[in-house]
Formats: structure tokens, sequence, C-alpha cells
């Protein structure tokens, strides 16, 4: 569904992303793990088209998406969240939700028609998936930092992907919270069919629900395969998980 | 559903000011009524300048070129052409919503301060054209005794123009921020990268939003000329726009109706105090400094909250 | 148009460029340090200025004034800039550019109302001082002012002072650190409210010097800030924000185009100075130099 080729990203002579490679299938569930630094985020916004790659190809079902503006990946049905929570603080949890659909349904340019008619049911069916339906009226500033995670995963559904890119989706949460939205995230998975891209530094969580890992070391990936061969492959040990302890789990 | 836009409450609170403000003139003298009309169109211009920088997120703070381009448009046309004043009052405006839109085209790939020096620097250009264009401007002069239909040429008549011409924009403002653009464009003003990321062209609802400011700040250049018969350069100076947009911060930029609050009282201090003294814009800047340290979301901001309890919006982080 | 004509117009502007310099120069060390859009930098020229005037009169107006005015007045505004940093802008630091370009406008509007309560409303005139009058002629047998002569010395030992105060000393160093991580700075021990106190008051020094170098050339007002002000940041801004030498580039633009722009086009020759910091702005949108930010 998704195929990254040799993507190259340099900031200043610093290699960020170096010759990455990628390959997802449909109704895969891949994971990106790898050291801090490693390149993971940016190689996800090299995806999501916030950043432009120097060289390098990403193809999505097929088509050439490499350097679209992310309103454009957008439309192809590729939605995102962001490890650094980035939601409308000053609007409502319903607002926040609402404008990513309206979005969706190409209502951004309507001037007229008052929103509080608009996408009113699929909004809050919407929140109700994902738990936020009794919140809806609460400015999203004001929210605990795990609600404002999930939040971030109900704007990225609200574009009704057919992938979706998580960027740390538990980072920050606590242990009850992370259970939570890892259960979220399976659910939604079954219920909206999505492939899934995420990166996480929690291996348990990682080797829980990834269904293939791809392993970024300094910018460049160096193992792609399941959990079983990337658990047992030694350059992966060496490089990151750091010991053969983690390999005897 | 057009209509359910304010409940019950709100439109009766509503029709009270309109009923209001309809009948000041049989009460107040005329010199009341003139300030009243100076309020109405202030705060219209305020508000045009709030639709980009409260809602929009965008540093809109040359806003004084397209008032004063408006106010210019309007008084040319009347003055220059055989074109009845009604057409001008019209055309004016669309001059001022044209150059915010060239203007928006030249500025929008900025961001943040370095669109807003952009802005100066061009609306500076053109102040200095109107400035020195002495055959077709005035130059520093303006140009004084427009001429306006004779129905609106009495205060009274200028006063309920404007009025109703405000009225009617603060109507079209408000649907427009309650619509899906308004929506889009409340939050490009929080998070413009989460707004790109599920599928909004941020830099083209960007542009719209220039471009009704410049309208509407053209719109109060035009009641301008009608209440006051003239225009001059210094109504496209920057001093006025960063005024304006104290306006916006003193009432409260992230409330509908601060802006015109705002204006009320820069107006009402500027007024009242010059008459105790020569030194207003002390008394102002003192004002002013206090309500940044103290009330940073604006008197009506800081009314809001007191009343719904609401979490501080200026205190959730960008 | 001749040849003389246009390097009279040149001279004219490289003495404009000084003070435009002197001033942003200033305006932009501020900006790149301590973050703070200062509006009312355009004040403390014109408080500068007004300052010259008392002091040159105080000293009978002759050399002895304008030299004690050239001294004196940048260190009186000197020392109201400390006062306001350590009264209200150390507590504002973290604020929004919007809130703190507001607030300076504040100020601004509070320090006009305050030079028209100490000088009133009429205009100034400084002297320029006897070793400066007269003329020295130039290529071609232009008569050129010797004053201006007298600034064109100035603006270079000023960029250099700068350069070393910025470049060499231990504060420089530090500001510079502060500017690109200001936590760090703090972490090691540097009390990093006093750095920027100092930066802020050094910044401000500048404009001060700016009015009183100005002063004899021009007749002293109320409003003088308002134009000054704003070619300020848009200097600063062409320049790229907070570089020193962009503050001289884009000062050297801004004079020179205003100088042989009035020669081209005398009637708007007020617009091309605009016009080149809009093109500066479209073809290299952060400025010409590297900004600190």
């Amino acid at each position: 569904m998704l195929q990254v080729k040799s993507l190259t990203k340099s900031f200043d002579g610093f290699k960020a992303v170096n010759n990455a490679n990628l390959d997802v299938q449909n109704g895969e569930i891949v994971a990106v793990i790898g050291p801090n630094g490693a390149g993971k985020t940016t190689l996800f916004n090299l995806i999501s088209g916030i950043l432009k790659p120097d060289s390098g190809q990403v193809l999505f079902k097929g088509d050439d998406i490499t350097g679209l503006p992310p309103y454009e990946i957008c439309r192809k049905r590729i939605s995102r969240s962001f490890q650094v929570v980035n939601v409308f603080n000053r609007l409502s949890i319903f607002e926040n939700t609402q404008i990513s659909i309206l979005s969706r349904q190409k209502k951004t340019w309507n001037l007229f028609t008052p929103s509080s008619s608009l996408a009113v049911n699929e909004t809050n069916e919407l929140l109700k998936n994902v738990g936020l339906y009794e919140k809806r009226d609460h400015i999203s500033g004001a929210l605990s930092h795990g609600d404002r995670k999930v939040l971030e995963i109900a704007m990225a559904l609200g574009g009704n992907p057919e992938f979706l890119i998580l960027d740390e989706p538990t980072a920050g949460m606590s242990p009850e919270e992370t259970t939570r939205c890892i259960d979220l995230i399976k659910g939604l998975r079954e219920k909206y069919g999505l492939t899934i891209l995420f990166c996480e530094h929690d291996m348990e969580i990682v080797f829980g629900i990834a269904s293939r890992i791809m392993v970024m070391v300094r910018g460049g990936t160096i193992v792609q395969g399941t959990c079983e061969e990337v658990r047992c492959n030694e350059a992966v040990q060496d490089a990151y998980l750091g010991g053969s302890d983690v390999c005897l789990m | 559903m057009a209509t359910g836009i304010l409940n019950i409450k709100g439109r009766i609170w509503w029709i009270v000011a309109l009923v209001v403000l309809c009948l000041v003139p049989f009460v107040l003298p005329r010199f009341y009524v003139y300030l009243l009309s100076i309020i109405l169109l202030f705060g219209l211009f305020a508000m045009s300048n709030n639709f980009p920088l409260g809602f929009g997120g965008i540093y809109q703070l040359h806003h004084a070129v397209f008032y004063g381009v408006g106010a210019y448009g309007t008084a040319l046309v009347i003055t220059k052409s055989g074109l009845s004043p009604w057409i001008a009052f019209i055309v004016g405006p669309l001059i001022a919503a044209f150059l915010g839109l060239v203007m928006g085209i030249i500025c929008i790939r900025l961001s943040k301060l370095y669109f807003g020096m952009l802005q100066i620097s061009l609306g500076s250009l053109v102040w200095a054209v109107v400035y020195r264009w002495y055959s077709f401007t005035g130059g520093d002069d303006g140009i004084h005794g427009i001429s306006v239909p004779d129905i609106i040429s009495s205060y009274k008549g200028a006063y309920y123009f404007t009025l109703i011409v405000t009225g009617i924009s603060l109507y079209v403002l408000y649907r427009l921020l309650k619509s899906p653009y308004g929506s889009v464009l409340q939050g490009i003003r929080d998070n413009p990268v989460r707004s790109s990321m599920i599928g909004v062209n941020v830099k083209k609802h960007q542009l719209l939003a220039l471009v009704i400011a410049g309208f509407f700040a053209g719109v109060a250049g035009t009641l301008f000329v009608v209440v006051d018969n003239t225009v001059f350069p210094d109504m496209m100076f920057w001093t006025l726009s960063l005024e304006a947009v104290i306006m916006c911060l003193l009432g409260g930029w992230l409330t509908f109706l601060g802006p015109m609050l705002g204006a009320a009282l820069i107006v009402i201090i500027r007024t009242f105090v010059s008459t105790y003294t020569l030194y207003w814009a002390l008394v102002l800047g003192i004002i002013f400094t206090l309500v940044i340290f103290f009330l940073p979301n604006g008197v009506l901001g800081w009314i809001e909250d007191a009343v719904k309890r609401k979490p501080n919006l200026a205190e959730a982080k960008e | 148009m001749d040849v003389t004509g246009v390097l009279n117009q040149v001279f004219v502007g490289l003495s404009r460029t000084v003070i435009l310099f002197i001033v942003s120069s200033g305006l932009s060390l501020i900006l790149g340090v301590l973050r703070i859009p200062n509006v009312a930098h355009g004040s403390l020229y014109m408080i500068g200025a007004f300052m010259a005037f008392t002091l040159s009169k105080l000293f009978g107006g002759g050399d002895m004034g304008f030299w004690m005015a050239l001294i004196g007045a940048p260190l009186a505004v000197a020392l109201i800039s400390l006062v306001a940093e350590r009264g209200i802008f150390q507590y504002l630091y973290e604020r929004e550019h919007l809130m703190l370009i507001l607030l300076t406008f504040a100020f601004s509007l509070v320090f006009g109302d305050l030079v028209k309560i100490v000088w009133g409303g009429e205009y100034k005139s400084v002297p320029v001082p006897y070793m400066f009058q007269g003329f020295i002629p130039l290529i071609g047998g232009l008569p050129f002012p010797l004053y201006n002569l007298f600034l064109l010395v100035c603006g270079p030992i000023i960029a250099i002072l700068l350069w070393l105060l910025v470049n060499k000393t231990k504060i420089g160093k530090i500001a510079r650190a502060a500017a690109v991580d200001m936590e760090m700075v703090g972490a090691v021990g540097i009390n990093v409210s006093w750095v920027f106190a100092s930066v802020f008051v050094i910044g401000c020094l500048l404009a001060g010097l700016g009015g009183v170098l100005v002063a004899p050339t021009v007749s002293v007002t109320l409003g003088m800030d308002h134009t000054l002000i704003i070619e300020a940041f848009l200097i600063v801004i062409m320049g790229g924000l907070g570089n020193i030498w962009g503050a001289l580039l884009g000062a050297l633009i801004f004079g020179l185009s205003q100088s042989l722009g009035i020669l081209i086009w005398p009637q708007f020759g007020i617009i091309f100075p605009y016009l080149a910091v809009v093109i500066v702005l479209i073809f290299r949108p952060t400025g010409l130099l590297k900004a600190t930010w």
C-alpha cells in the first residue's frame, strides 16, 4: 500500500533520514523503532508532506505522492497524529473533530451555513467511538494530556483515512491510559479497516500489536521484518536493543 | 437552521441594543450622535482587523491601508467621476478588497512578524503614493467637502446609514465566523500544521480572510467619508493600524464584539480625556499597559471568562 | 542628471545611512537577543534628540555643548531604558510578539506625551558645532557639509565597536549564546537577566546616540519617532533579524534608495526605499543575511 524508496532528507548537512526504505501492505500494522534521533519523526513528516525530501520516492497505492503538500496527501486518505500534541487549543473537542470531518467533506469554503448544523451526527459518532463524547464541549487546550492524544487520533480519523500514521501515540501517558489507548487503536483498526504505521518507544506495545517492524538507526533502515526476525537480528541488537536479553524474551 | 444561529436570549439583547441605537438621535445632541457614528465605524474597522488577527492568527499589522484605500476609493469616485455616490460606496470597499487580495498574495508566504513587516512595508508604499500624488489624491491635504446623497448628508442621516451598514456588516462577519469556513479559520489560528494535515489548504483560506478583512475595512472607510466628508493620508498611516490592533486587544481579540468595545473605549478616552488635558495618549498608554498586564484577554474576554467561568484561554498553550 | 549631482545624492544617502544604521543596529540587537520588537525604540531616538537640544544649550551651544550632548544624551536615554527594563520589560520576555509590539507601542505613546510635557510642542533646533560648520569640496567641486563628513566617520567607528562588543567581549559572547539557547546559558550559572538588561540598555543607548547625531541636521520635533521606527524595523527585517551587518546593509539600501530615488523621480522619491524592502522580502523572505532566529 505504501512504499518508501531510498528517501533522504538533510538539515544543514546533517542527514536526518538517509536512504530509508519501507514497505507497508494493506491491513498491516507496521512499527518503526529506533533510538532517539534516529529520524522516525522526520520520516513521518516526509511521508505526510510536512517536509519535502531531498531525494527518494513515496508511493501510495502506486501513485507517486513525493513532495505533495500535506493537504493533498490528506485527501489521498492518509492521516496522521503528532508526537507533540497538535490540536486546536482554543476550540472544543467537538469543534476540533468537526473541522476535520468538514474538511474531508470539502465544506471548508462554505461561508454562510452555520457549522452547528453540519456534520453533527458524524462528529458525535466518531467521538463516541473514541470515548470522548461526554467531554465534547470541553476546550481542548484545558484537557488532560491523555485526552488530547486521543483527540489527535479522533481528528486523524475525521479524514476517513485508509492509512493512519501515529507518531508515538502513547507518549507521556500513564500506564492505564496507555492500555486504554492501545485497546482503542486495535478496536478502531477493526472498525475502520485501517492500515497503520506507527512509532513507539515502549517495546512491549510494539511487539504486542505490530505485525511487522522496521528498525531505523541514524536515518537509515537497517532491518524490516516480523517481530521474531527483528528480535533476533544481530544488527538490531547491536545498534538498538543493546543486549541479548531482549532476544530471549 | 439559518436563524438558529442566535439563541432566543441572545436575539433579544440584539434587538434591545438596536432599538436603543435607533432612538439615540432623538435624545442626544448632535456631537454625541457624531461620536457614536465614529465609534460604530471604528468598531467595524477594528472588527474587520480582528477577523484575520483574532480568528485567523494572521499578523494583520497594517490594516489602516485598507481602511484608507476604501475611503479614498469612495472619495475619488465621487469627486472625479460623474457616477452616483451610491456606486462609489460599493466601489470603495471593492478596491480595498482587491488590494487585500494583491497584498495578501505577496505577503502570505511569510508568517507572523515577517508577514506583518512586509505588510507594513507595502502599506507604507501605498501611503507614500497617496501622500505625494497631489494632482490625484490631494497629497498631504487630502480631499475635503466630499458631497454625499442628500438623504444621508445630515448628521442624523449619516448616523442611520452608518448604523445600518455596520449592523449588516457585523451580521455578515458573524455568519462567516460561525460557518465551516470560520471554524477552519480558527483552527488555522490555533494550529496551521494540524490544519494542513486534515486536508486544509492553509494559505488559500488565510488569503480569503485577508480579502474579507480588506473589504470591511473599506466599508468602514467609506462610512468615514459619509460621516466626515473628508479623507486624508493619515487614515492609512501605520499608527492608526496599531491603534486598531490595540482596540482588538483592549476589547478582547478572541471575542466577536471585543474590538467594537475596544474602539468605543479608545474613542471615548480620546474625546473626553482630551477636553481635560493635552496628554490623552499618555492616559491611553498607561491604561493599555495595565490591560496587557492584568487582562490579557481584553475587557470583554475577561467579562466572558468571569461569567462563564470558562478555563482561561490565554493559558491554553500554543 | 549629471555625475556630480548623483555623487552628491550618494553622499547625502550615506549620511542618512549612518543614522539609520546606528538606530536600527540597536533595534536589531534587542530583537535578536531579547526577542522584543521594541516600537518605543523610535521614542528613545526622539528623546535623544531632545536631550541633545537641552544639553547643548546648557553648555553654551558651541562645540562644548555638542560634545557634552554626544556623551550625555545617550547616557540619559540608557538610564531611562534601564529603568524601563528593570521595571517592566524583564517580566515580559516570554510574551507573544504581538503583545510586545502593542505594549511597546503603548510605551511610545507615553514617551511621546512625556516629551511633549518636558519640551513642549514646538520645533527645536540644535546648532551644528563650530568645528563642523562649513563645507569641503568633493570630487567635481561640489560642496559637502563637514558635519555630514563627521557622520560618515562615525558610522564605521560604531560598526567596528559594535562588532567588537558582540564578538570579542564576554557579555557579547554570552548574549549571542543566550539568543540561541537561553536556558543553557542560565544553567551554567550566568545571570541571564542582567545580560539581557545590558543588551537592552546598549541597544537603547544606540537609539539615543542616533538621536543626538541627527539633531543638528533636522528640526527636532514631536513625531520624528514615527517615521524612523518604521524605517528601522524594515531595515532590520530586510537585513536579517539580529544581524548587525544586516542592519548595516539594510540601512545602506534604505538610505541610498531614498536619496537616489528623489533624483530619479522627485515627486515619488519616498516610495523607493519601501519598494526596495518589498523586493528584498519577496526574494529573500528572511532577510539578506542570516537571522539569529
